[in-house]
């Protein structure tokens, strides 16, 4: 089925990147959708087993594949939407379909690849197709976002390839060939701890590139905000959740070995800092895209925190990702419209938002409290497990600075928001507002409450497969 | 014995020969490989000027450097033989006196009261402190190595058996040659032609030296060449070696060592006065090098 | 032998970081091409013939031969000053190069338990920092690419240290990644010199906050 996918996944770009007209270029995208579906449905059948040798249909891959299908739909329709809005130059909207199909496929099957190397090279595609993404509007900014992206991203998958070459030479002394995930967990124990710490090291820094994290997250606030709307959600989401995989998938391997607390250190080393970094820039940034960038490395600092500390951590870790990954694409669907309106992506430029786009503006207004995790938001259940685990695992001084941070934080985008929603700004000019459709907001409607609905009151299958995910972390006592 | 007396005899010919490769290089004949000598000799017959600025330092300074010079040839061993005086750590006294002679020059050059003159010393001062750590790294390897502390016992175990030796062999022979030149106030760090003050640094020190004193100091340079020529061909002459066979060994490798000496001169120029302490710190980095590659092959680190 | 071609890598290393022109820096990288084949073809005699026929196609070819040739291409179109321009003087670069070389040593030295590979992880740590350090170290952006493709020749080194028993999946990885990211990065080279008209990495300073 693997094998299937990927070709037809690469026929359909194809096709995207050639089509001339906008019919063949649909089809195709309804074509890609249907195949994806199809793909999340058949490894949701066929729990726990293997493909094609490389890739197994694991807990924790089949819910990442699960939030890739359900929020790339809302993905193409933007996307469909976004084209609408300008001029159609068939070469530029099929290099963007293209990329997008490539970046989706290459993410599903990063996602349930269960070889080391094998994630590490449908990563390194994910990093040729965003940067084709990053540049679809061609100007300086972009192209300067493009190529920092791209060097950045290169140099840490050779990072992260530097990693797995310490590991299997760790192997190698014991008489070890397996890379794959199953076989690292049994053999890590037996390992020389050295080496495990330098691997770890190495993989850990070059996933953060992807997963934004401290230190290479800056790559990935510049393709965001330099992204079109709709691909920056999916980078916002999907791309982050495949760095979450990569760190966490080498977390799993060295949690059973005597360097667990030092990696336990390391990650909350990251997280913290990561929290630190983003409060300092959001409460400086104006720039609406990058402030939201901002907030996702807060979340990714806030999940490591989480895994960091053990115990009801991992499953509030697992929840906090799986909520934000539907929470923050409907701000970059949002954010898009109200480029639409204002033109311009800068605080100072955006005002009285209510009264040019209601709906818009009420997805922005429950968006808000969604993101900062206010009750009801589910996210609010997740951050509240993390802190307890954090509070239970004894590091209080860490829980007080991270709910310093977040409060900075929630202050600053509130502060922001609420500008942008009721307080008119000067200097703008009320005629030639471009109407949008209400039914456009539609999408981020639905996804606001998913989050909420999967806080609340989460279905058993969901529960059940976070469990599961996290089988291989030693349980505390 | 026998190596003070090949030193002396190689150091009777080895700036002419360097002068004829540079006038052949040129495309020219160039004057005759003794007309150096004849030079220093006319001098000796001369009569010394002294300033009135200068004071005793002055007077003694060349003597002495000509005299430490002597005392470092006679540390350096040939094939069998030791040195006149030969004793565990005597490459350590062999940098050492160099030094004290090259620091007598310097104050005597300061001594003057000229400007250019303390310029050149400055300068002199500068290369041979970042020469001085790619000597003793270089020499110390070849001490590890053999495990053994002075020059005579080192050149008499130093035996080259696999690719690795070779390469650190072949390395230390270009680090001694580049830190000969360097030594001797030649290209590529000083050039002896020049006749500006300001890219002077070596031959601005001996500005105001005339007489006897001149032609000791000019001796003295032919002296150290032969001196550190003598040190390559130690790397190659190995011990149990005939005497007929060492001996025109070492003046081959003397007369090669000055041929090569003067294409350096002829092909490069000086480089940029900034460029030179990098240069000859880059020489520091690959006897550091060597000294790892020692220890790799004796398995001290892995 | 290995030993001796990966003690004159790490002496090009050295040299890599006092030269001046551009033109050095790329005879440095085919030099280093020509020398890793040399290490590839003695240390993997044993393996497969397809692998090694792979892995030496994939140092000549592309190390030696296409990616300088590429450089040169990109240098030429973009009419770009011959000058590498450092941001540190060319003699705290060599001490610092010197001190990363030892360091490494000492790093391989703590690494490692048996004698045979010290020399692989040295030469393989002193390449990657090397790389690192020309990369934050230069003003142009077509020695960042230089710097990467320093840090790759490490990676490289490395996966040699980790044996014989290499997978081809991963020797495919590698080659993916110098493919694609120097094809890449060398299209966008171009870009910029059409944009930009000024290769300084000065100039890609728009996006901050």
């Amino acid at each position: 089925m693997i094998g299937i996918y990927l070709i037809l996944s690469f026929v359909l770009s194809l096709i995207l990147f050639f089509a001339q007209k906008r019919i063949i270029s649909y089809f195709a995208v309804w074509s890609f959708i249907l195949l994806q579906w199809v793909l999340t449905v058949h490894a949701f059948n066929r729990r726990d087993l293997a493909s094609l040798e490389y890739f197994t249909f694991d807990p924790l891959s089949l819910i990442l594949l699960g939030i890739l299908s359900i929020v790339c739909v809302p993905a193409f329709y933007h996307s469909y939407v976004f084209f609408n809005n300008r001029k159609d130059i068939p070469r530029q909207r099929g290099i963007y379909y293209a990329a997008m199909v490539i970046l989706i496929a290459s993410l599903s099957a990063a996602y349930l690849s269960n070889h080391l190397a094998v994630t590490w090279i449908f990563v390194e595609l994910t990093t040729l197709s965003t940067s084709a993404l990053v540049y679809h509007n061609r100007n300086e900014r972009t192209l300067e976002a493009t190529w920092k992206y791209i060097f950045v991203c290169s140099i840490s998958i050779t990072l992260v390839f530097v990693g797995i070459l310490f590991l299997s030479i760790a192997l190698q002394h014991q008489g070890f060939k397996e890379l794959s995930y199953q076989a690292l967990i049994i053999d890590a124990p037996l390992l020389n701890p050295f080496w495990l710490k330098l691997a770890f090291l190495f993989i850990f820094t070059g996933f953060t590139a992807k997963a934004g994290l401290v230190p290479m997250y800056t790559v990935g606030i510049d393709a965001k905000d330099k992204a079109p709307g709709p691909a920056g959600a999916l980078l916002a989401s999907v791309l982050v959740n495949v760095g979450f995989l990569g760190i966490f998938r080498i977390y799993e391997v060295m949690a059973n070995t005597s360097i667990a607390q030092w990696a336990n250190t390391i990650l909350v080393i990251g997280g913290l800092i990561s929290i630190f970094v983003s409060a300092v820039y959001i409460l400086r940034v104006k720039n609406l895209k990058r402030m939201l960038a901002y907030s996702g490395v807060e979340h990714m600092g806030i999940v490591m925190l989480g895994v960091a500390s053990g115990g009801a951590g991992y499953y509030a870790a697992i929840l906090h990702l799986v909520l934000h990954s539907f929470a923050k694409p409907a701000l970059f669907f949002q954010v898009d419209q109200v480029y639409r309106i204002y033109r311009s992506k800068s605080i100072y430029d955006i005002g009285n938002y209510f009264a040019y786009n209601t709906p818009g503006a009420m997805v922005l207004l429950f968006a808000f409290f969604i993101i900062t995790a206010m009750p009801p938001s589910g996210m609010f259940i997740s951050e509240f497990l993390i802190f307890r685990s954090i509070f239970e695992s004894g590091k209080i001084w860490l829980l007080i600075l991270v709910l310093l941070f977040l409060t900075l934080i929630i202050w600053s985008l509130g502060k922001n928001i609420f500008k942008m929603l009721f307080i008119r700004t000067l200097g703008f000019k009320e005629e030639n507002i471009k109407k949008i459709h209400p039914a456009e907001s539609l999408s981020q409607f639905m996804l606001l409450a998913l989050v909420v609905y999967l806080g609340l009151n989460p279905p058993v299958e969901l529960v059940n497969l976070i469990h599961d995910a996290t089988q291989h972390l030693p349980r505390k006592i | 014995m026998i190596s003070f007396m090949l030193i002396i005899t190689a150091s009777l010919f080895f700036t002419g020969i360097v002068i004829r490769t540079k006038s052949i290089f040129s495309g020219r004949k160039g004057p005759g490989v003794f007309q150096p000598l004849r030079d220093i000799w006319r001098l000796f017959r001369k009569g010394v000027v002294y300033s009135e600025t200068t004071s005793f330092i002055f007077r003694i300074a060349p003597s002495i450097y000509f005299a430490t010079v002597i005392t470092a040839i006679l540390l350096i061993p040939f094939g069998d033989q030791p040195g006149i005086m030969s004793f565990p750590g005597d490459f350590v006294f062999f940098a050492y006196v160099l030094a004290l002679g090259k620091f007598f020059m310097i104050i005597s050059a300061m001594d003057t009261g000229s400007s250019f003159e303390g310029m050149g010393a400055s300068r002199e001062a500068l290369y041979s402190l970042l020469a001085e750590p790619a000597f003793f790294i270089l020499m110390g390897s070849f001490a590890l190595f053999t495990g053994q502390t002075s020059f005579f016992e080192i050149f008499q175990s130093l035996h080259f058996e696999s690719y690795i030796s070779y390469t650190l062999g072949a390395l230390g022979t270009f680090i001694f040659i580049v830190l000969a030149m360097i030594e001797n106030s030649r290209m590529p760090v000083d050039d002896p032609k020049t006749h500006l003050e300001l890219t002077m640094v070596h031959e601005v020190m001996i500005l105001d030296n005339s007489g006897f004193d001149l032609g000791l100091i000019l001796h003295t340079t032919n002296l150290k060449f032969a001196m550190y020529g003598a040190l390559i061909a130690n790397i190659f002459i190995s011990p149990g070696m005939a005497l007929y066979y060492s001996i025109p060994l070492f003046i081959g490798v003397e007369i090669l060592f000055a041929i090569v000496a003067g294409a350096i001169e002829s092909f490069m120029a000086r480089f940029r006065m900034n460029h030179n302490p990098q240069f000859i710190f880059t020489l520091t980095s690959i006897s550091i090098l060597i000294f790892l590659g020692v220890l790799l092959m004796l398995g001290r680190i892995s | 032998m290995t030993n001796t071609l990966l003690i004159i890598l790490i002496i090009s290393l050295i040299y890599m970081v006092v030269a001046n022109r551009l033109y050095t820096y790329i005879a440095i990288l085919a030099f280093q091409g020509v020398a890793l084949f040399g290490v590839a073809f003695i240390e993997l005699i044993e393996i497969s013939v397809i692998n090694l026929i792979f892995i030496l196609f994939e140092t000549i070819v592309f190390k030696a031969i296409a990616i300088p040739v590429f450089l040169n291409y990109v240098i030429k179109r973009n009419n770009l000053t011959r000058e590498a321009e450092p941001f540190v003087s060319n003699f705290i670069s060599v001490v610092i190069i010197t001190g990363i070389i030892i360091g490494s040593f000492l790093l391989s030295n703590t690494l490692h338990e048996d004698q045979l590979k010290g020399i692989f992880f040295a030469a393989a740590l002193s390449s990657l920092f090397t790389g690192l350090y020309i990369i934050v170290s230069r003003r142009k952006i077509i020695t960042h690419v230089m710097g990467f493709l320093i840090i790759e020749n490490g990676v490289f080194v490395l996966s040699l240290a980790a044996g014989s028993e290499m997978p081809m999946v991963v020797n495919v990885g590698i080659m993916l990644d110098i493919f694609v990211s120097v094809l890449l990065l060398g299209i966008f080279v171009n870009r910029i010199g059409d944009v930009l008209k000024e290769h300084d990495s000065e100039q890609l300073r728009q996006l901050r906050d």
